[in-house]
């Protein structure tokens, strides 16, 4: 009941903080404090679990709920899901923290939201039944969608109609996928159910699981987002107020989605997708790089970061193999934490200058030197530097693409220089160079350098001490893999894409 | 034995998490003894790791310590672990003992800066990520090395921050380097994926028996290590970085811009040097272009006004020797000139410091002048090592580590005749413009007042590294002189002897010439710019000397094919091309919009007339369908 | 009559002699509370009456009227949308000048007609229900004559229906030209005896489907839609685009699956066309719409296309989802005319967008209501709306109507949009001085039945979507 019990403590806490919001602006916060460090602690013990079990869900609830389409409230922890959550709670707290005395308006409604959008994001992690993943996927627009557009900069409510435009579009699309799946299912088997262990390995032909596949890409690559459809991300980055919360979580639940459903459910069909895939993810690095190197925007520009560390994620989960797989995991947890960061920051700052424009910066160094430091530490950490996780994530990718599609790795290796030349010019608008104007500012505060801390802390022990995370992602990498497996008789079918999808290394002929 | 090693590196670790933590509270120079007690306490356990290690000998060869599993991914296993073997020994022994020496040289060049903390804090972090990068036992914890000093090159150079230009020199620095490293990083990926591993010591081992030499896969993999190397070494074509980062602080520019970091790239190519020698053509390249690096610099430096400019072309004229060196598979004789290198550059750059902090940042030798009488002990330690640097015949360390190279180019198996001219032909350039540097900035009348006395903490350093670029040479004497050579004698325990192909005899009869030569430069050097300034005077303000001046325009070469797009390309999409389809679907739906609402102008008559037609339409596709 | 068709005419009965009542008590007592709360009690008991009906089941009179599960379901809805409209009119008809007892009595004559329409099984009943359910709309309409739009909206109306009554009468003379019969179940067999379609007969059809078009508010007979629900009285607005479409609803599903019209390609090719072309004109006309009312208007144009959509699969599934798409939409549109007729005043009515701003934060209770039904117009979890365009799409799929159903997404997205531009302006943070009137017990019980409505389908539909499991066997 553990996982039921994750999700009761966040809507209670939601709700309270809602009520308790009208009489008091610091309840609603201690009180969505609360609920999130008492869900981090139900899920830590878990954590011992993760390490010793190998093959088995951790936990695994299955309720019925709407009997008459064969839909369950099924929820299930992995080690995948497990770390996801753990990312959740701590972005949080973060974000709890960190918006202590930033947001002072309405302070119960915003907390009632925040506690909502993590609630449809733990759903979405959980989640192993595919109506109810749906149900979380479009649970969690809503309230983003009033964090955005009641807390957030000018523009954003204009922004906050497109975030939720794109991703409802994505969802609808998968709504279909997910449907279409459930009917193909129940018609070759005669068990008609959304049950995601029980979907996975139903048979059909390749051009229909291609173009189911589609449909759950469609969600998932807006949420990640892939280019093109990624300019809602960059304008929700620019306006948000919170956007701390999407880097780390929302961009999550896509990769986590094409992890967790589009692999093992159409394991040929996103074989057969792989070259476009990598295609695409190699894109969204150069381009996102590319467009990070050109704003003057400084959340903008964070975006573009995210738009092209994002790239990495998409590459790895179509070179099919498990070094790139740990990568992904990797990428997914670090991401969230080093574009978090960095967010942070750039709220802190344009919140202290009242512009996000980083010509107007400048030699803020001098006034701000902890700050400056933290934001060094994390653009070394975006920038893929030895000893931080994100080296970890970016070189397992990277290593696991080379192994199947050395072009591909090699443009995507360009993304290394790029983030040198995007992440370094941040630093030097920002930190380094004449005052622009005599900002009169102050360090962070008490409260701001202990997220910090925690967030730099994490970073370094992912970078330096991985083997945890590696460890715990490892039976789930080989699951996802394995399912591939599994689905062999589909073989003579799907023979095509198979021999295309084992004979990529351009380097055999190299050997001896 | 195996603590120690650990220790080594994690100290300056500590010193720097202590510095970086507490360092902004803490009065004084405290700072400054930490920093520098915490590289001292390093070169302590380096005496005392070498003094064991030389007991051990012959039997060990290399000590392993292995501190924790890094990364396990699939058949991906690294540990975090060092490895000590002769060849990180001579580098761990540099590291730590100059590092130490210009640490605290440090303590009194930096007093008073406001970030004085900062500055050790980094330098710290800088000497143990250069010690992870030469004791590291496999290729990605070596590469966390590597990318370390590049990130502590990065602060360093930037360090005084508030001038916009030390920011850009720094940025330079890093992406120069950082294009190396990610051709390195995909040199290590095709190692990893040929051996199955990435610890050096098994996949030098398995090498040979794998590939066969001048395979394709060997030419590629080593040509990608070698892009790391010439990142990091400032070889051509990506050298234009090093006389940039002189903007960072003088002792910097000596730890990491002469000393250290940027022989790297010497570092990782003996230490990978089965690689090398499995290709040949990469091994070539390297040896050409170490010969017209060392030549382009060269004549830079002779062009340089700004004393550490003329410092930083030198450095990279002198590792282009040291990559002839190892191009012409004299692996020990690169590494012996490292060493050597190490302590006349550190004491070059050094010295220079302490002029530029007397003289109040005055950085151009022509404002200099006469300084010898006002500051005897900095001239004549300067003397020492110009000479040191010039190679002058018998007296100087450099002597000893240059002439093995020109020997070598010539005698080597892959050496030859034109590698050799143009080796002799540097040493010329070498004598010309170290005694141009030492002449103009010493001799003739002063221009610029020293406004201050330095002080013992400056003076020490400088003393010691002088007496090493004097006596440091003596450990390997050329072959032709007996046979005392006890500096490649440790070496060839990891690196492989030379192979020569010339006769032995022919030895002496080079070291003649080359010593001709040095000092053919050096009296050049005393007839233009003491004795008859005049005859240079035209060449000084020739074109060509100009273009020397600006570092062959390299920077320009780049501004063009490289910065000039990319920065157009990102103008031209600022504003993100992929906006068109938001713009354009609301754009479609406001058109609909405006459309429909025509027919919605609230007069019955229309509203009829659209029943009128919907029936009609309905009862005409029923009927004629 | 027997017995048992008294019995089983009970609910009927009830609605037809609480206006009698009404007017009897009116001219007795003229008094506000009495009369509403008499007919509160009225349509209760009707409600209630089902129930005591239901174990007669089925049962018909003649060939007139039907009474089976799928009827007394219908009168269900009808009867529990005009029970909330009703609660929901109190406070907006308390305070009119003028006679406004007389509100109650063509309310019930409006329900009247629309509980026939559910019970039809001729033509005859179908005719009448829909004339009565007509004329009591045009009173209804223009009920309210001191403000400034409800008299031409009456008339609007008056005409426009007025043509499609007349559309929907000479395509009934022309079927029963072509087949002699005029009960759904002689028609049925007429046609499935007769192999080709004659000419007339298809006219017949086709006229038909102007009049049921037309009350459907599919385009292209929509164009009244806006005009009519910016200009009646809130409440009314709602009836139109609840009761009355209910009870069209009814017996349009119900003579269509008798005649098997959806299995015929041509009637497929047509009512799929005005579907799609419904949710396209309804939902580009509401994006910049600036007035709630109208938006509700152009929203039910769309949902409408939604909702014949799912019909034209043209089996039990089919209209399963329909009827609970259906049920979850009145309940959600109830909701939103509702929060319209609570902060209406007796001299303006709260219907422009901007009248809205930061109302949020000034009546967070009634703004929640309104967001939940927006939300739900929308189709995002929690609220019944999800639920119902999730059903709608599942069948749509399931049998494989792939052009209807990306249509459906498409607009969707469209329609999101200009929900929540209405969600955006209430939770934003100007300042805004209008006055806002109080809200009264009954105000705030219709609120929280619709709001535990909408969340109680959104999060466990699972037990009605069994009911109409059992109810829907056509």
């Amino acid at each position: 009941m553990i996982l039921i019990d994750l999700i009761i403590v966040l809507l209670i806490g939601a709700i309270l903080a809602w009520i308790t919001g009208k009489w008091n602006s610091v309840l609603p916060r201690i009180i969505s404090l609360a609920a999130l460090v008492v869900d981090l602690f139900l899920i830590i013990p878990e954590v011992v679990g993760a390490a010793t079990n190998q093959t088995k869900w951790l936990v695994d609830i299955d309720l019925s709920w709407i009997p008459a389409f064969g839909i369950n409230l099924h929820l299930a922890l992995d080690g995948l899901s497990l770390m996801m959550l753990l990312l959740t709670f701590f972005m949080g707290i973060v974000s709890v923290i960190i918006s202590w005395k930033e947001i002072n308006k309405r302070v119960g409604f915003f907390h009632f939201n925040l506690l909502m959008t993590l609630t449809g994001v733990v759903g979405v992690f959980l989640s192993l039944d595919l109506f109810l993943f749906y149900f979380f996927w479009e649970l969690m627009l809503v309230p983003l969608y009033f964090m955005i557009g009641i807390w957030g900069h000018k523009n954003s409510t204009a922004v906050a109609y497109k975030f939720f435009l794109y991703t409802q579009a994505g969802g609808l699309l998968m709504l279909i996928s997910i449907l279409a799946l459930y009917f193909i299912h129940g018609q070759t088997t005669g068990v008609y159910t959304f049950d995601y262990l029980q979907l996975i390995g139903t048979k059909m032909p390749a051009s229909v699981a291609f173009l189911l596949m589609l449909g759950f890409l469609a969600a998932f690559l807006v949420k990640l987002p892939m280019i093109p459809l990624h300019t809602w991300l960059t304008e929700v980055y620019s306006e948000a107020p919170t956007a701390v919360l999407l880097s780390a979580l929302l961009l999550k639940t896509g990769a986590y989605g094409l992890f967790r459903f589009v692999v093992p459910l159409f394991p040929f069909a996103a074989r057969s997708f792989a070259p476009v895939g990598m295609v695409l993810g190699v894109i969204a690095i150069l381009y996102g790089a590319k467009l990070a190197f050109a704003q003057t925007d400084l959340k903008r520009l964070i975006a573009y970061i995210s738009v092209s560390h994002v790239g990495f994620i998409l590459l790895g989960i179509f070179a099919f193999n498990e070094i790139a797989y740990q990568g992904v995991v990797m990428q997914m947890l670090t991401q969230g934490i080093s574009t978090g960061a960095l967010l942070i920051m750039a709220e802190q700052l344009s919140e202290r200058l009242h512009t996000r424009d980083i010509n107007q910066m400048g030699g803020l160094w001098e006034k701000v030197p902890i700050m400056g430091t933290i934001g060094l530490i994390f653009t070394m950490a975006s920038l893929g530097l030895p000893g931080f996780g994100n080296f970890i994530a970016e070189l397992l990718v990277l290593l696991g693409v080379f192994k199947t599609n050395v072009t591909a790795a090699v443009l995507a290796s360009l993304g290394l220089v790029a983030a040198a030349i995007y992440s370094l010019r941040i630093l030097q608008k920002v930190f380094y160079g004449r005052k622009s104007k005599n900002w009169e500012i102050h360090d962070l505060s008490i409260r701001e350098k202990l997220v910090a801390g925690s967030m730099i802390i994490i970073i370094v022990g992912m970078g330096l001490f991985p083997k945890p995370v590696l460890n715990i992602a490892k039976p789930v990498v080989l699951k996802s893999l394995n399912t591939q497996n599994d689905s062999a008789f589909l073989k003579s079918q799907e023979s095509k894409t198979k021999v295309m999808a084992e004979n990529t290394c351009f380097l055999k002929p190299l050997n001896r | 034995m195996t603590t120690y090693i650990g220790l080594i590196p994690a100290i300056p670790f500590l010193g720097f998490l202590i510095l970086g933590l507490y360092g902004q509270k803490m009065h004084g120079k405290i700072a400054g003894y930490i920093g520098t007690g915490a590289v001292g306490i390093s070169a302590f356990l380096t005496f005392m790791v070498a003094a064991r290690y030389l007991n051990g000998l012959p039997e060990i060869k290399s000590y392993t310590v292995t501190l924790w599993q890094w990364i396990s991914a699939g058949n991906l296993n690294v540990n975090i672990s060092f490895s000590l073997d002769a060849l990180s020994l001579i580098f761990i022994f540099v590291i730590t003992f100059v590092g130490f020496l210009i640490h605290m040289y440090s303590i009194e060049f930096m007093a008073g800066d406001e970030r004085f903390s900062k500055f050790f804090a980094y330098m710290n972090l800088f000497v143990g990520s250069m010690l992870v990068l030469v004791l590291a036992n496999n290729m990605l914890v070596l590469y966390m090395g590597w990318e370390g000093v590049g990130l502590c090159s990065y602060l360093l150079i930037g360090f005084w921050y508030k001038e916009p230009e030390n920011g850009y020199a720094a940025r330079k620095a890093f992406i120069f380097t950082r294009v190396g490293d990610t051709a390195m990083i995909l040199g290590i990926f095709l190692l990893f994926l040929n051996f199955g591993t990435l610890n050096i010591h098994q996949i030098m081992q398995q090498a040979p028996e794998k590939w066969m030499t001048g395979s394709a896969i060997a030419t590629v993999t080593a040509a990608l290590l070698l892009g790391g190397a010439l990142g990091k070494s400032a070889q051509l074509p990506l050298q234009s970085w090093l006389p940039d980062a002189m903007a960072g602080p003088s002792p910097v520019s000596a730890l990491i811009h002469a000393a250290t970091m940027v022989t790297a790239g010497v570092y990782l190519i003996a230490r990978t040097h089965i690689l090398f020698a499995l290709a040949p053509v990469v091994q070539t390249a390297v040896a050409v272009i170490g010969a017209a690096t060392l030549l382009i610099a060269g004549f830079s430096a002779l062009a340089q006004h700004d004393i550490k400019r003329i410092l930083a072309y030198s450095t990279i004229s002198q590792i282009g020797y040291m990559f002839l060196a190892l191009g012409v598979g004299a692996w020990s004789a690169a590494v012996f000139h490292f060493m050597i290198h190490a302590f006349f550059k550190a004491l070059l750059f050094l010295g220079a410091g302490a002029i530029i902090l007397a003289l109040d940042e005055e950085h151009d030798i022509f404002k200099m002048g006469g300084l010898r009488k006002k500051m005897p002990v900095i001239f004549i330690t300067y003397l020492v090592a110009s000479a040191s640097l010039a190679a002058l015949p018998l007296v100087t360390a450099g002597f000893y580590s240059k002439d093995q190279i020109l020997w070598y180019s010539f005698s080597s198996q892959s050496g030859g005749l034109w590698l050799w001219i143009a080796g002799i032909f540097g040493a010329f350039l070498t004598a010309l413009y170290s005694f141009r540097m030492v002449f103009i900035t010493f001799y003739g009348e002063a221009k610029t007042e020293p406004s201050m006395k330095v002080g013992k903490l400056i003076l020490i350093p400088l003393v010691v590294l002088a007496v090493l670029s004097v006596l440091g040479g003596l450990v390997e004497l050329p072959q032709a002189w007996g046979n005392f050579r006890p500096f490649s004698n440790l070496l060839h325990n990891v690196l492989p002897a030379t192979t020569i192909h010339k006769k032995e005899g022919l030895e002496v009869v080079f070291e003649l010439i080359s010593a001709t030569i040095v000092l053919i430069g050096v009296y050049l050097a005393y007839l233009f710019y003491i004795k008859k300034p005049w005859l240079v005077k035209s060449y000084e303000h020739s074109r060509l000397n100009e273009f020397f001046y600006r570092g062959w325009d390299f920077d320009k070469v780049y501004d063009v094919l490289l910065v000039k797009p990319i920065v157009w390309l990102a103008e031209i999409d600022e504003k993100d091309f992929f906006n068109w389809f938001n713009t354009g679907v609301s754009k479609v739906a406001l058109f609909g919009n405006r459309v429909l609402s025509l027919t919605q102008n609230g007069k019955l008559r229309w509203y009829l007339m659209s029943f009128a037609i919907g029936i009609a339409l309905i009862l005409t596709y029923m009927i004629y369908r | 009559m027997t017995e048992t068709d008294f019995l089983s005419l009970t609910p009927l009965l009830i609605i037809t002699i609480a206006p009698v009542v009404i007017m009897l008590i009116i001219s007795i007592y003229r008094k506000y509370e009495i009369i509403f709360g008499f007919s509160l009690v009225s349509l209760l008991t009707a409600f209630v009456s089902l129930f005591i009906v239901q174990p007669l089941l089925p049962h018909r009179i003649d060939h007139l009227m039907v009474f089976d599960l799928y009827s007394l379901f219908f009168l269900g809805i009808i009867f529990f949308s005009a029970f909330l409209i009703m609660l929901l009119s109190h406070d907006y008809f308390k305070h009119l000048e003028g006679f406004r007892e007389e509100y109650f009595i063509i309310l019930f004559t409006a329900t009247l007609g629309a509980s026939l329409l559910a019970v039809a099984n001729h033509f005859i009943i179908f005719f009448l229900g829909f004339e009565l359910l007509s004329i009591s709309l045009y009173i209804l309409i223009a009920f309210q004559k001191k403000k400034d739009y409800p008299l031409e909206a009456g008339i609007k109306y008056l005409i426009l229906a007025s043509v499609s009554s007349a559309f929907l009468l000479f395509g009934m003379a022309l079927i029963y030209t072509a087949l002699g019969t005029m009960g759904f179940q002689g028609i049925a067999d007429a046609i499935s005896k007769m192999g080709v379609a004659s000419p007339i007969l298809v006219i017949g059809f086709g006229m038909m489907m102007v009049g049921i078009g037309f009350k459907l508010a599919l385009a292209p007979f929509h164009m009244w839609t806006s005009d009519v629900y910016q200009g009646a009285p809130a409440p009314v607005s709602g009836y139109i685009a609840t009761v009355s479409k209910g009870g069209v609803m009814a017996v349009f599903i119900r003579f269509f699956f008798d005649i098997k019209g959806f299995s015929n390609q041509d009637f497929f090719i047509v009512i799929s066309a005005i579907a799609i072309f419904s949710m396209f004109v309804g939902n580009l006309l509401a994006i910049r719409q600036q007035n709630l009312k109208r938006l509700l208007g152009y929203s039910s144009i769309a949902n409408m296309g939604y909702l014949i959509i799912i019909l034209l699969i043209g089996n039990n599934d089919g209209a399963r989802a329909a009827i609970f798409y259906m049920l979850s939409y009145f309940v959600t549109v109830i909701g939103a005319f509702g929060v319209i007729s609570l902060l209406s005043t007796k001299n303006r009515e709260a219907e422009k967008i901007e009248d809205f701003k930061g109302l949020f934060w000034k009546r967070p209770w009634i703004a929640i209501v309104l967001t939940l039904s927006l939300l739900s117009l929308a189709g995002i979890p929690l609220t019944a709306g999800f639920i119902a365009k999730f059903y709608v799409i599942f069948e749509g799929v399931k049998s494989g109507l792939m052009l209807l159903v990306f249509s459906m997404i498409i607009n969707s997205v469209i329609g999101l949009y200009y929900y929540i531009r209405v969600i955006a302006v209430m939770f934003s943070t100007g300042e805004e001085t209008t006055k806002l009137p109080s809200l009264s017990i009954i105000g705030n019980v219709a609120l929280t039945m619709i709001s535990i409505s909408i969340l109680i389908l959104g999060v466990y539909p699972g037990w009605l979507i069994d009911m109409i499991m059992k109810l829907v066997a056509l």
